[in-house]
């Protein structure tokens, strides 16, 4: 046998947890499952890896479209398969009867920790009209889980 | 005689059939996206879309060297 150095996966799936404060203050009061929420943006915003939090700038208004985006429906914890630790929401993100143009991107976020951003995903430019947007979520697997830590 | 389709349109419900409709698929590694444009006179009077997320986002940890 030999030891091989890795971040171990349990680690990873902690992390999706929450379990772990490398930091040198307590930032986390609760001990309850938090609440996330998706939001959509315009083709013209700037989303990315640099986004730290939900922000009105460049979030879609029109008709149909609540500012804040709509609450992730989330029965399923967090797992790992191999290495990959993931996590997937078990319901999809929908709007009804909405009306908004050019948008392109859905940002995950923390609503309970202060809005902190989790990830951006894009589709390409969509305008909807009177009718429904529906983000279809991928499989809850490893290679595929809308968040992983691979 | 049977009621005439309507469908909920941008003006309102209209019959189905005084409506154009085309319908679009777009593809990438990331996502399939299907959407449905109804037009009245050469205007979008209704257009869904729905996207199926493929591939989420993926982060890598690494761990450092001594």
């Amino acid at each position: 046998m030999s030891n091989t150095a890795a971040v171990c996966t349990s680690f990873k799936v902690d992390q999706l947890n929450g379990i772990h404060a490398f930091g040198t203050t307590v930032t986390r009061g609760s001990t309850a499952a938090d609440t996330f929420k998706a939001a959509l943006y315009f083709a013209s915003a700037t989303l990315g890896a640099s986004t730290t939090a939900y922000s009105t700038t460049g979030e879609v208004t029109g008709t149909g479209y609540t500012a804040g985006g709509v609450t992730v429906t989330n029965a399923t914890a967090p797992t790992s398969s191999g290495t990959t630790a993931y996590w997937t929401p078990s319901g999809n993100f929908a709007w009804t009867t909405m009306t908004a143009s050019a948008f392109d991107t859905v940002l995950l976020y923390n609503s309970t920790q202060s809005n902190k951003a989790v990830a951006v995903y894009t589709f390409g430019s969509q305008t909807v009209t009177a009718s429904n947007f529906t983000l279809t979520m991928p499989a809850n697997a490893a290679g595929t889980a809308l968040l992983q830590l691979a | 005689m049977a009621d005439e389709p309507l469908i909920w349109t941008s003006k309102g419900n209209l019959p189905i059939a005084s409506l154009e409709y085309t319908h679009a698929w777009d593809e990438t590694p990331e996502y399939l996206k299907f959407s449905e444009t109804y037009l009245l006179d050469g205007e979008i009077v209704k257009q869904s879309a729905h996207v199926y997320v493929k591939q989420g986002a993926q982060a890598q940890p690494e761990q450092g060297t001594f």
